[in-house]
C-alpha cells in the first residue's frame, strides 16, 4: 500500500491518502505520515478513496493517529470510504469516534 | 610467451622460483624422483600394451611435467595420452623414447637451474 | 603475478594427491598464501586425515590408488554431515563424462594443470566466504528453531494458565454448546460463560486484535474481571463497565477487543445484551421460526475509557427453548481453496425458511467445514449456542467459596441508607452480599440470600417508590413500556430514601439474618392487600413468593412500607416476629 500526506496551505489541516491495502504492514509507513510534523495540524483528513481494503489492525492505527492528535478532543474525518470499508468502520462504530463522510 | 617446442618455460620457472622460495631446489628433486616414477610406469603400460593404463600414466606424467614448465615432454605426454585414449597401442614404444629422450634434457636443465 | 599480493583467509587444507611432485608444489603454493596444510597420499589416507583435521577446504586427486579420488569424496561428503566443506577436484581431464562424474561424487569445482596459483586463491576464497556464510545460516537457524521452541514452550504455559482462570465458568451447562479452537487464545478468540448468585447465566464472546501472545495478553484479566464480578453479583453492566477500565487501562492503543455479553434470568424468561463489535448476534425462536438481530451498536472495549452504558444495554424478552448464537468474525470469513469466504449471507441463510430448525448448531459447523473442504484450517471458528431452560433445568454446581469456616463476625448488624443519586445509579446489592459472605457460615447459603436481599430491594424501589405496576410487563410491547416507566421515574426522584438493614446472630451449628427493606413510599395495606401495587408474586414462584420460600419467615411492617425476613440456618431458633405497628 502507499501512503500521500498533503498539508493544507495554513498548515491547519493534514490529508493522509491510503491506496491499496491497509492491513498490518502499513504501520510504519502511516505512522510516519503524520508524526514527524513540525508543527501539529488542527485536524486530520484520512481519505479513503483508493483503499481497498481494511483489517483490525488497520482500525487500530486509526486509534493511534486519534490517540496522537488528542484523543477525546481530536477532530479526524475518514472520507470517500466505499462500502465494505465503511462497513468494517460501522461494525465497530467507529462514527462515535471520528467522522465518517 | 614462450616458444612450444622450448624444453622449460622460463615464465613458469620463475612463478615457481617465487612460490618456492628456497625450496626450489627441493621442487627439483622431487620432480626428478617422481618423474623416474613415471617413466618406469610409462614403460610397463606400453610393454603390457593395454591402452587404458596407457593413457593413465601418459596422463599423470603430463600433469607434472606442465606443473614444472617442461612444455615440450607435457606435448609428448599428451601425444601417448590421446593414443591411448583412442584405443590403440602402435607406435606406443617410439613414442616412450621419445618421452624419455625429452626428460633427460628437461632433467640437465633443471638440475643447471637448481 | 605473484601471489604474494593476493589477500588470504586462514584455513586448514587438505592435499590428496599420490604424487610427491603434484603434493610439495600445492603445498607450497597454499603456505605461501598463508594456509594451514595437511596432506595424505591416496584416497584412504584422505577420508583419514580428514576425520582426524576436519580441515575446511579439501583438494582431491581423482586418479589415485587405495581408493580413488571419487570414492574418497563421496566418504568426507558423508563425514562431513551438516558442515559444508567444498571439495576441489585435481584433474587434467577434459572430457565432460569425467568432470561430471567429479560433480556427482561430490565435487564442488575443478583446479587443472599446470596450476595457476591466483586462480586457486581466488576458488579458495569463494568457498571460504561460501563456508563462513553457511555456517553462519545454519547458527541463526538453530538460534531461531532454540527461540521458537521456547516461545511455543511459553505459550503452552501461558495457555495452561489461561485454561485455568477461563473453566472457572459454567461452559458444560446442558444448555450451552461452542465450538472453540484448542488454542483459540492465540487467535484472540475468548469465550467465557458463569452464573450469579441468583442463578442468572452471562456470558462474553471476546474478540481481541492481533494474533499470538499480544492476543492471549488482554484475555487474562478479562477473564478473572468477569469472573470475579459474576461470583459476586455485580450487574452486566458493572462489569462491562469494570473490564472496559481494565481494558483500557492495560493495553496498548491499538489493541482493543470486539465483545458479546449476553446474561440470561431464567426466572424471568429475559436476557439482556451487549454488542460491541462483533457481528450480529441473534436469537432464533423455534416456534414461530423467527430471528432476532442483535448487531453491535458499541464502540469495542479498550477504547473509550468511560463508556456510557445507560442505554447500550438492550432488553429481550424470550421464551424456553429459543436459542441465542453468537460468533466471531472467523466463521464468517473461513475461507475455501478458492479464495471465496464462507460470508454473513451464507450464514443467514440456515436460519431462514423451512420449517422450525431445532438442530442448527450441529447444521452450521457442518456448513462451514463442508464449505472451507479439505486441507483448509478451520482453527478460527468460534460460535456458541445457549438454549433458554426453565429454571429448575439450569442447575449448575457453584463452587464454594474457598477459606476455612473460622470465626467471622457471629452478631452484628448494618444500616445502609441510599438517597436519590444512589437509588438511580448504583446497585447496592453486590456491596451488602460482600458484607454477608465475611459470615463464613453464609457462603453456602449466597445463593438464597442475594435472592432475597434482591427482591426485597427491587420491590422497594420498582413497587414502594415508584410505585410501578408488574402486570404491564404482560401485555404486548410491555416490557419496555414498563422499563421505559421505570427510567422516568428514576429520573425524577426527590427526597426518596431506601433504608436497608441487615442483623446477623449465630454461633458454629447455627445462625439468623434479619433482612429489613424500608422505603419511603406510601406502602400498602399489607392485613387486606388494598392498595397494593401488582407484583411479580402473582406469576407462580417469583417475586415475593419466592422470597417466602426461602425464609423462615416475611412480615411486613408500618404502613406497609418496609418488610422484614428472617433466614435462619443451622439449629438456631427463630426470633418471634415483629410486632405489627400501624403508623
Amino acid at each position: 500500500m502507499s501512503i500521500t500526506s498533503t498539508t493544507s496551505t495554513d498548515g491547519s489541516e493534514l490529508t493522509i491518502a491510503i491506496e491499496g491495502r491497509f492491513d498490518f504492514s502499513s504501520h510504519q509507513t502511516f505512522r510516519q505520515a503524520y508524526e514527524d510534523l513540525t508543527e501539529k495540524p488542527d485536524m486530520y483528513s484520512v481519505d479513503m478513496n483508493a483503499a481497498s481494503y481494511l483489517d483490525s489492525s488497520a482500525l487500530g492505527m486509526l486509534l493511534l493517529l486519534r490517540d496522537f492528535a488528542g484523543g477525546d478532543s481530536a477532530n479526524i474525518s475518514i472520507l470517500n470510504c466505499n462500502d465494505d470499508v465503511r462497513k468494517i468502520l460501522a461494525i465497530s462504530n467507529f462514527e462515535q469516534l471520528f467522522t465518517i463522510k | 610467451m614462450s616458444d612450444t617446442y622450448q624444453h622449460l618455460d622460463v615464465a613458469i620457472i620463475e612463478e615457481l622460483r617465487v612460490v618456492m622460495g628456497d625450496n626450489f631446489s627441493l621442487l627439483v628433486d622431487t620432480f626428478v624422483s617422481d618423474s623416474a616414477l613415471r617413466i618406469t610406469g610409462i614403460y610397463e603400460a606400453v610393454t603390457a600394451a593395454t591402452p587404458e593404463s596407457i593413457r593413465r600414466a601418459a596422463h599423470g606424467f603430463k600433469g607434472s611435467a606442465s606443473n614444472m614448465g617442461a612444455v615440450r615432454l607435457a606435448a609428448l605426454c599428451n601425444e601417448l595420452e590421446q593414443m591411448g585414449l583412442a584405443g590403440g597401442s602402435d607406435g606406443a614404444a617410439a613414442l616412450a623414447d621419445d618421452i624419455a629422450a625429452a626428460y633427460a634434457v628437461v632433467e640437465k636443465e633443471l638440475t643447471a637451474l637448481r | 603475478m605473484t601471489s604474494s599480493h593476493i589477500q588470504s583467509v586462514d584455513s586448514v587444507i587438505l592435499i590428496a594427491d599420490d604424487s610427491d611432485f603434484d603434493r610439495l608444489l600445492l603445498k607450497s603454493i597454499l603456505k605461501e598464501q598463508g594456509h594451514q596444510v595437511v596432506e595424505a597420499v591416496d584416497g584412504l589416507d584422505a577420508v583419514a586425515v580428514f576425520d582426524r583435521e576436519r580441515p575446511q577446504i579439501v583438494l582431491l586427486d581423482a586418479l589415485m590408488p587405495n581408493m580413488d579420488g571419487f570414492e574418497a569424496a563421496r566418504r568426507i561428503k558423508l563425514l562431513a554431515g551438516e558442515d559444508l566443506v567444498p571439495i576441489i577436484f585435481l584433474t587434467s581431464l577434459q572430457d565432460a563424462g569425467s568432470l561430471a562424474r567429479c560433480l556427482d561424487a561430490g565435487g564442488d569445482d575443478f583446479l587443472s594443470k599446470p596450476y595457476n596459483p591466483v586462480i586457486l586463491q581466488a576458488k579458495i576464497n569463494a568457498f571460504v566466504r561460501m563456508s563462513e556464510m553457511h555456517k553462519t545460516m545454519r547458527d541463526q537457524r538453530d538460534e531461531i528453531a532454540s527461540h521458537n521452541a521456547h516461545l511455543l514452550h511459553q505459550q503452552n504455559v501461558a495457555k495452561k494458565v489461561f485454561d485455568r482462570v477461563a473453566h472457572a465458568g459454567c461452559l458444560d451447562a446442558s444448555n450451552i454448546q461452542f465450538t472453540l479452537s484448542p488454542a483459540a487464545v492465540f487467535n484472540g478468540d475468548i469465550l467465557l460463560a458463569g452464573v450469579s448468585p441468583t442463578g442468572n447465566m452471562t456470558m462474553l464472546l471476546g474478540d481481541f486484535t492481533g494474533h499470538g501472545l499480544d492476543a492471549a495478553i488482554g484475555a487474562m484479566p478479562l477473564a478473572e474481571v468477569f469472573y470475579s464480578m459474576l461470583k459476586k453479583g455485580f450487574s452486566l453492566r458493572d462489569i462491562i463497565r469494570e473490564i472496559n477500565l481494565k481494558l483500557c487501562d492495560i493495553l496498548p492503543v491499538e489493541i482493543f477487543c470486539c465483545a458479546f455479553f449476553a446474561e440470561f434470568d431464567f426466572n424471568n424468561n429475559r436476557v439482556q445484551v451487549w454488542n460491541g463489535g462483533l457481528p450480529d448476534c441473534l436469537i432464533y425462536s423455534a416456534l414461530d421460526n423467527t430471528i432476532t438481530r442483535l448487531p453491535s451498536r458499541n464502540v469495542p472495549l479498550g477504547i473509550v475509557p468511560l463508556v456510557n452504558l445507560k442505554d447500550s444495554i438492550e432488553l429481550h424478552e424470550v421464551k424456553e427453548g429459543d436459542r441465542l448464537y453468537a460468533w466471531s468474525d472467523g466463521i464468517i470469513e473461513a475461507g475455501n481453496s478458492d479464495g471465496e469466504m464462507f460470508s454473513e449471507a451464507r450464514l443467514l441463510k440456515l436460519f431462514e425458511g423451512g420449517g422450525p430448525k431445532l438442530d442448527l448448531f450441529p447444521t452450521i459447523n457442518a456448513a462451514v467445514v463442508d464449505f472451507i473442504g479439505e486441507g483448509t484450517a478451520g482453527d478460527d471458528i468460534s460460535l456458541i449456542e445457549v438454549t433458554v431452560v426453565a429454571p429448575e433445568s439450569f442447575k449448575v454446581a457453584i463452587a464454594e467459596t474457598e477459606g476455612e469456616l473460622s470465626g467471622g463476625p457471629d452478631d452484628w448488624s448494618l444500616t445502609y441508607n441510599l438517597r436519590r443519586e444512589a437509588i438511580r445509579e448504583f446497585d447496592p446489592l453486590p456491596q451488602l452480599l460482600q458484607v454477608l459472605m465475611q459470615v463464613p457460615y453464609l457462603r453456602q447459603f449466597g445463593g438464597q440470600v442475594f435472592t432475597v436481599l434482591s427482591e426485597l430491594y427491587s420491590n422497594a424501589v420498582d413497587h414502594g417508590i415508584l410505585r410501578l405496576d408488574s402486570a404491564i410487563k404482560n401485555t404486548p410491547g410491555g416490557f419496555s413500556q414498563y422499563y421505559r416507566q421505570r427510567k422516568r421515574g428514576l429520573a425524577a426522584l426527590q427526597e426518596e430514601e431506601i433504608l436497608i438493614k441487615l442483623h446477623y446472630g449465630g454461633t458454629a451449628t447455627g445462625g439468623t439474618l434479619e433482612i429489613t427493606v424500608k422505603d419511603s413510599g406510601a406502602g400498602f395495606n399489607y392485613l387486606t392487600g388494598a392498595g397494593q401495587p401488582i407484583s411479580d408474586s402473582h406469576k407462580s414462584g417469583r417475586g415475593m413468593h419466592l422470597v417466602r420460600s426461602l425464609c423462615d419467615s416475611v412480615n411486613y411492617l408500618g404502613v406497609g412500607n418496609e418488610v422484614c425476613a428472617i433466614f435462619v440456618w443451622g439449629n438456631h431458633k427463630p426470633r418471634n416476629p415483629a410486632i405489627e405497628r400501624v403508623q
